[in-house]
């Protein structure tokens, strides 16, 4: 069962279509197995819709006046332009993709269809691949973390988003499962451990903090997963 | 408000009257769209382009520095329309709502392109057709009750409808549903209280 998902303020950038790709990726595989929060973006949808169309009313009277032609030029050289073709676009039912880490493969949600996934790279139970977005600070990556295996105490400067694509892992406010969306910041010190293995979809803006004695040795790793 | 205060001297009296909210005819949008996509129509096209290019235009203006590239979305936009119409299901949703997405995702991937630099073209993956609402065969606590109280809902008036979803479907706050329908508070409320009352009615005569 899905217990976390994203916020209402989350769920309503994402359909005006205003978070970084990162985020909208996050909050698409989340939605793809969340039939509650598929329900609110299709109302949302229909409402920004709906007020995006509706208002005739903010068109300055100064603008009209002078660009009226020009703009009406332009607008029905465009019709003419795409009206010359009586073609359809033909939609291609694309196979699902895959991916493997150490020898187990997955098969990836549609949001991540097309994104541009560098190699693997690993250091102990944890393996990473970078997903290339190239959004400046903020770091996307699949992380794959083996049976037994975690991620010691930490906190975030910036934000962690981590949504499971696969598998289960649990920390101090419990056990997380396929779907969850789960939102940290700075405030938030946890150390998730995957007791049968785990993959997940990670967005950092900062790289992870280690907070705990020795484990502050393994900051290295705070960069590796970020 | 976006309103310019205009110093040119306008006499508001020859100003053709604006009506507020002016209500979406979604049954004859719905039926350009279908005469596009069925016969590929040009004088239906050309009513839905006369509709929604300046709207388009005027939504990417606020997103895009230069009025070339607020052209490109109009553009590309409108192609996937024509292109794209025989995707569009009436049964699942408005044609404004078909379009918007369209729109969204068309921005979406040119401000990447501007910001990023990747032309990775993600939009179709991240925002997949929108589904309606009404198709939904998932449990919720009270499946029954909350169906019938939907089918009833669908028979208000557009406006309070709107109000009305938000309220009690999206949990949003009446503070939240002003800004988010850009409309006066007491507007939201007197709506809330109308719909209700409308409510009481109707759920009062079919429980009989």
């Amino acid at each position: 069962m899905i217990k976390h998902h994203p916020t209402f303020e989350l769920l309503q950038s994402y359909v005006n279509g205003e978070l970084p790709a990162s985020l909208a990726i996050g909050v698409s595989i989340h939605a793809e197995l969340c039939a509650e929060c598929q329900k609110t973006i299709a109302l949302l949808t229909e409402q920004v819709a709906e007020q995006a169309f509706e208002a005739e009313t903010d068109v300055s009277v100064n603008e009209i006046d002078t660009n009226d032609e020009v703009v009406d030029d332009i607008f029905e050289l465009m019709m003419q332009e795409i009206t010359a073709s009586d073609q359809y676009d033909e939609v291609i039912e694309v196979a699902p993709r895959n991916v493997t880490f150490r020898g187990d493969t997955f098969e990836l949600p549609t949001a991540l269809s097309n994104v541009d996934i560098g190699y693997s790279a690993n250091i102990g139970k944890l393996s990473r691949s970078r997903i290339k977005l190239d959004e400046n600070e903020i770091h996307t990556n699949l992380l794959h973390i083996n049976p037994g295996g975690g991620v010691p105490s930490h906190t975030h400067k910036g934000f962690e988003l981590t949504v499971l694509l696969d598998g289960s892992f649990s920390d101090d406010q419990g056990e997380y499962t396929k779907g969850d969306f789960i939102m940290l910041n700075g405030e938030h010190t946890h150390s998730p451990i995957s007791v049968n293995g785990c993959l997940c979809y990670t967005v950092a803006n900062d790289a992870l903090h280690f907070t705990h004695g020795i484990n502050k040795l393994l900051n290295p790793i705070g960069n590796f997963i970020y | 408000m976006a309103t310019t205060q205009s110093k040119l001297p306008i006499n508001h009296s020859h100003v053709k009257p604006i009506t507020m909210n002016k209500e979406i005819d979604h049954k004859q949008l719905s039926e350009w769209l279908q005469a596009v996509a069925d016969k590929r129509c040009k004088v239906s096209f050309t009513h839905l382009f006369k509709f929604f290019s300046p709207k388009i235009q005027r939504i990417a203006k606020s997103k895009f520095p230069n009025e070339c590239q607020a052209n490109e979305v109009v553009q590309d936009t409108m192609n996937n329309v024509w292109r794209k119409a025989h995707l569009f299901d009436a049964s699942k949703g408005a044609a404004t709502t078909w379009i918007y997405t369209i729109m969204r995702n068309i921005t979406f991937d040119h401000l990447r392109k501007i910001q990023s630099n990747r032309e990775d073209n993600l939009s179709d993956d991240i925002w997949p057709m929108v589904e309606s609402v009404q198709n939904e065969e998932d449990t919720f606590e009270d499946h029954l009750q909350s169906k019938q109280l939907l089918r009833v809902i669908e028979t208000l008036p557009d406006a309070q409808k709107d109000v009305l979803k938000g309220f009690y479907l999206l949990e949003m706050s009446q503070e939240q549903l002003a800004t988010h329908l850009n409309l006066p508070l007491g507007t939201i409320k007197s709506r809330l209280r109308l719909a209700l009352a409308k409510l009481k009615v109707q759920l009062g005569e079919d429980n009989d």
